[in-house]
């Protein structure tokens, strides 16, 4: 492997990221190119923490745009503070100046409200990460706008100019496929596909993020995880479910892992009423005995 | 690395670049330029580091990752001199093969596919059996139609493209008179008037479009109303703020992006050359796969219509349990079957009767009446 990748690999492993080496090699490629990073996968498997540890791996500013359905320009680029505009109107009534001049005066800086993709692009110091978070739940036409702007890093206010980045943003986007984006905005990006983690690279994470957990029940969570992905239920859990097991366990003071605590504590992983009631129909059923069974379960899977 | 070695490298990107595209990814000449810089960038002894990197560059969504793979072992092969050199150059004549033969097949479909272009005119009537003329047109069968007939759906998706009712979006638009104020105009209006505010400009919420989802079974005797349904939907794509496409036989396949780009007989050609095409329906098998690959295309304010006869060759209960899957999260679950046009016809089907308590709407679309009739529960 490339030395840079296994440089970005050990940076990401700093901040607690475990990042296998698609999501080293995509990210090496971003920063080297300077291309937008498009990540799509399931949700809770670790893609809005991508921009995150990046930012602070890079030690940089993370700008973030949570994107929604009827989001627009003026919400993602920039507004006028229009109160201050009118007071300013007000208090400069019997100035000498000319409505011209006053025009210009309001339409200034000052009188800038600064959103998300502006600030970005502005950043004096360095070359912040820009988040666009659930790019897919934005309509048509602000992706066509973002488009814009994310090839030309240039943004246009009518009343002031254009103003161009100063520093290049790393620009990473996330979708969770709620609808299919534009094949041009598609090929202006890398694509990066994050699934759920394998066993032990899940375990990795458990044992990173949540250190407090004893081996043998990090184990044994992860395993029981793995085992309900592959039931058919309707809201998979991801990472961050697992985490949220993890952590609950921790705050119980369990020590191991039976069918009570679990039947207690599956509403950390399970979010929906059916998946409940699947859950536990498959364990009394035993499917899950041989992952808490501990004379077998160990070397086994 | 040797002249020779760098070009013939050069050759390769590009071939492999070409056989992407030739398979439908989203390669240009800017992916194949990228895709050279790229290989400067990395270890191109190392397997998987070539392969992560060229797949990052060169595909844009998880459903390339299958034909990226298997072309891609090609491209290593050649990369490390292998002799298995004239595979890929096969395969793409292959497909050249294939593209003309289904363009060559008129017909239904083709005419389908031209419908509104002037050239549509000359298209082959179908192959069907034509009825006698005393049965009134919006009576008449599809499978009894003749091209002119055809015509007529055409002309009545227009129609009702004009009438669709509209609901408001969270989107705002200027307007002349309204109830919210639009300050970033009154103010640039009050300018023209020394910064006095002395008339208001509003906005109003733009009005919102409805999403449609439309899984439709492709099996066999439901083609010809399948064709017309999705033909009929992609009429009426205007009035609705998405339309995505499934069509299912014993699988569940995504057209979306091939009737969007490409033909909708094409795709067909596709899907019948990868899987058994007349295996059978797996109603059940292929909605659970909605379930659990597209659930996110499906929220209260989008309308899901299930075209299928409802002969379900898999478990009742697997269909049950996926159809009350959709109805949780749809704003209306439509089942469209031109069985029901039959009078004789109950739905005793087992699927069918499984199916039945979770639908909204329960159609026959076998005739321009019936498919006049849809349109009323296309508004939410």
């Amino acid at each position: 492997m490339r030395e840079e990748i296994r440089k970005i690999q050990e940076m990401l492993r700093g901040q607690t990221y475990i990042a296998d080496a698609a999501v080293a090699t995509s990210l090496y490629l971003a920063l080297r190119l300077g291309k937008p990073l498009l990540v799509e996968g399931p949700a809770g498997v670790g893609k809005t923490e991508i921009a995150r540890v990046l930012a602070a791996a890079l030690d940089t500013r993370l700008v973030r745009l949570q994107c929604y359905e009827g989001l627009d320009a003026a919400t993602a680029l920039y507004e006028w503070n229009y109160s201050k505009q009118l007071l300013h109107i007000k208090l400069q009534e019997t100035s000498a100046e000319s409505a011209d001049e006053k025009e210009a005066r309001i339409f200034s800086e000052p009188f800038l409200l600064k959103r998300p993709l502006l600030e970005a692009i502005t950043d004096p110091a360095r070359a912040p990460v820009l988040l666009i978070d659930e790019v897919d739940r934005s309509d048509e036409e602000f992706e066509a706008f973002l488009m814009e702007v994310l090839s030309e890093f240039q943004v246009t206010i009518p009343e002031i100019g254009s103003i161009r980045a100063m520093h290049r943003p790393h620009v990473v986007l996330t979708s969770n496929r709620s609808r299919e984006l534009s094949d041009a905005l598609r090929r202006r990006c890398l694509y990066l596909w994050i699934d759920y983690p394998t066993f032990d690279k899940e375990l990795e994470i458990v044992r990173a993020k949540v250190p407090a957990l004893s081996a043998s029940l990090s184990s044994d969570i992860t395993r029981v995880i793995q085992t309900v992905r592959g039931m058919s239920i309707r809201k998979v859990p991801g990472v961050a479910e697992t985490l949220d097991w993890a952590a609950a366990l921790v705050a119980l003071d369990t020590s191991q892992l039976d069918q009570q605590v679990m039947a207690e504590t599956a509403g950390c992983f399970l979010k929906d009423e059916s998946d409940l009631r699947r859950f536990e129909s498959e364990m009394e059923a035993g499917r899950l005995d041989e992952v808490l069974d501990p004379t077998i379960s160990h070397d086994n899977i | 690395m040797t002249i020779s070695e760098n070009e013939s490298l050069l050759d390769n990107t590009v071939l492999f670049c070409r056989a992407l595209r030739e398979r439908g990814l989203l390669v240009t000449p800017s992916e194949a330029i990228e895709s050279v810089v790229v290989l400067d960038l990395i270890d191109l002894g190392n397997r998987q580091e070539t392969f992560l990197s060229l797949r990052s560059v060169l595909t844009s969504r998880r459903e390339d990752f299958p034909v990226f793979e298997e072309l891609f072992e090609d491209f290593w092969n050649r990369l490390s001199r292998t002799p298995k050199p004239r595979k890929l150059i096969e395969r793409e004549s292959e497909h050249q093969v294939r593209l003309s033969s289904t363009r060559r097949g008129k017909g239904l479909a083709f005419f389908l596919e031209h419908w509104g272009n002037a050239e549509s005119r000359e298209a082959e009537s179908i192959s069907t059996p034509v009825a006698s003329s005393t049965v009134s047109m919006a009576e008449k069968d599809f499978s009894l139609f003749t091209s002119e007939e055809l015509e007529e759906i055409s002309r009545l998706t227009r129609r009702i493209v004009r009438r669709l009712a509209r609901a408001p979006s969270r989107r705002w638009e200027p307007v002349r008179r309204g109830q919210r104020v639009n300050l970033r105009r009154t103010l640039r209006r009050s300018l023209t008037t020394a910064g006095e505010v002395i008339q208001l400009s509003f906005r109003r919420r733009k009005p919102k479009k409805t999403r449609l989802v439309v899984i439709s079974d492709v099996s066999g005797s439901m083609d010809i109303y399948s064709r017309i349904l999705l033909q009929f939907v992609y009429g009426l794509q205007t009035s609705f703020a998405r339309v995505e496409t499934f069509v299912f036989s014993t699988s569940l396949e995504r057209i979306t992006a091939h009737l969007k780009q490409r033909s909708y007989d094409e795709a067909l050609g596709r899907l019948s050359s990868v899987q058994g095409w007349s295996g059978g329906t797996m109603i059940g098998a292929s909605l659970s796969a909605f379930n659990s690959l597209w659930s996110n295309l499906v929220d209260k304010r989008t309308i899901v219509i299930i075209l299928s006869d409802g002969w379900d060759t898999g478990e009742p209960s697997e269909l049950a349990a996926s159809l009350a899957h959709i109805k949780d999260r749809a704003g209306r679950l439509i089942w469209l079957n031109p069985l029901l046009g039959s009078p004789s016809y109950q739905p005793l089907v087992r699927g069918m009767q499984a199916a039945i308590p979770f639908i909204d709407v329960f159609a026959p679309l076998h005739n321009l009446a019936t498919l006049r009739a849809l349109e009323q529960h296309l508004v939410l």
